[in-house]
């Protein structure tokens, strides 16, 4: 199974063989394992894993994405990806904070809550690449 | 006549532009470079983005106010790429010429056009002529990045789905190589995916294959139509911006060898007139000491 991974600034993997990969989809963390059915989805701010056929494991935190899943293999578009030595974990730390504090604080219409969810949701995934990479 | 030492502080002077255009020019080169890159490492997103989103358009029947056409009378943004600096060759003077002209034929009852200006140069040429504009940004000559043009894309995205306007294009230089730059006009919004071809993916036997979409077709191809609108507009900017840096490393590259050959005349008549003024000296001398005689 193929994995193609790009951004609109770089290309970070293109075609590269894996065994196995984790997205977080719209619908909830999906795993995926050669001969998947075809799906398109949509894939939220989280962590993004594979395995390589090689037996090693990759993680890198993404923000808003596509994934598209055909027989060929894993099609991800993905607005940005962090790897771990990537992320700036003090700019993910105050993200959070400012986002909660504005959630907890301030009216918002429907809009602005989606987008303060989605830069939370973001600081979180950055900041649990940092656990990651210690385990 | 100049004198040997108007000559001489002339030759200084031209040798530091020189320095100077020079060093303009690397750092042209560098950047040129660097936006060059970002044009690369785009493609594989901004094809796959379109792809998919005509795919999904003709398998799924997917309506959308972003890919639907008006024929009739229509109001129209264009949006113009120039650069915030000078010292660029004819960068911005293309892009003026070419929209003056643009707004002169193209502008009727059926028409409306409204002007938004990115970038300083043409803002400024623009605004002295009357012509309708809504906003002009600037400052954006640092990097540009995906997150700057998915900022003025929400912003111009806006303006669509409001109902301001019917269509919106960018006019931008396009990047062909170093030394040569078009002036093009695309219209961004709405899609017109008849363009595209899209591949019906078939197994086999030739059923199509039996897609699970998550969410519906329909909010999918949403977020992916606005995606695809920043990508575009990030893709127009590093064009733009390309362009620039290669019109300005051509700009100096020429001011360069323009210094050089000044340099050279300018030594030339120097030792011309010095060698003159030491005939003139030695014939003094003999004369001089031929009268002693």
């Amino acid at each position: 199974m193929k994995l193609t991974l790009v951004t609109p600034e770089k290309r970070i993997l293109i075609g590269q063989e894996v065994t196995e990969v984790t997205l977080p989809a719209y619908k909830g963390e999906l795993n995926i394992l050669p001969g998947h059915q075809p799906l398109v989805t949509t894939l939220v701010p989280g962590i993004i894993r594979y395995k390589a056929t090689n037996g090693t494991e990759e993680a890198a935190s993404i923000s808003w994405g596509y994934c598209n899943i055909s027989p060929e293999g894993v099609n991800v578009l993905a607005e940005t990806v962090e790897t771990a030595s990537e992320i700036d974990y003090k700019a993910a730390q105050q993200d959070l904070a400012s986002a909660e504090k504005r959630m907890l604080t301030e009216t918002m219409d429907d809009e602005t809550w989606k987008q303060l969810q989605d830069q939370l949701d973001h600081a979180k995934a950055r900041l649990k690449m940092e656990s990651i990479v210690k385990h | 006549m100049a004198s040997l030492k108007d000559i001489r502080a002339r030759i200084e002077t031209t040798k530091n532009t020189q320095q100077i255009t020079k060093a303009m020019k690397m750092v042209s080169a560098a950047k040129l470079r660097r936006a060059q890159n970002n044009i690369i490492n785009m493609r594989p997103y901004a094809q796959t983005l379109i792809k998919v989103i005509a795919d999904i358009a003709a398998t799924q029947r997917v309506q959308h106010p972003l890919l639907t056409l008006k024929q009739d009378q229509k109001k129209v943004l264009v949006v113009v790429l120039s650069s915030d600096r000078g010292l660029c060759a004819g960068f911005n003077a293309n892009i003026n010429k070419f929209v003056d002209q643009y707004y002169k034929s193209r502008s009727s009852d059926l028409e409306k056009m409204d002007f938004l200006f990115i970038g300083k140069k043409s803002a400024e040429f623009f605004q002295k002529r009357k012509l309708p504009i809504i906003d002009v940004i600037t400052k954006l000559d640092r990097e540009i990045s995906h997150q700057l043009a998915s900022k003025v894309s929400e912003r111009l995205l806006s303006h669509f789905l409001q109902g301001d306007y019917d269509e919106i294009r960018m006019v931008y230089n396009e990047f062909k190589s170093a030394i040569s730059q078009v002036v093009v006009t695309e219209t961004l919004f709405p899609i017109d995916l008849s363009k595209q071809t899209f591949n019906k993916q078939e197994t086999s036997v030739g059923f199509a294959i039996d897609m699970i979409f998550e969410p519906s077709p329909e909010v999918i191809i949403d977020e992916l139509l606005k995606k695809h609108f920043s990508v575009q507009v990030y893709r127009c900017m590093s064009e733009s911006v390309a362009s620039e840096h290669g019109a300005r490393m051509s700009a100096m590259e020429s001011a360069t060898n323009n210094a050089k050959a000044m340099i050279n005349t300018l030594t030339l008549t120097y030792n011309k007139l010095r060698q003159e003024k030491i005939t003139t000296e030695l014939i003094e001398i003999t004369t001089g000491a031929e009268a002693l005689k």
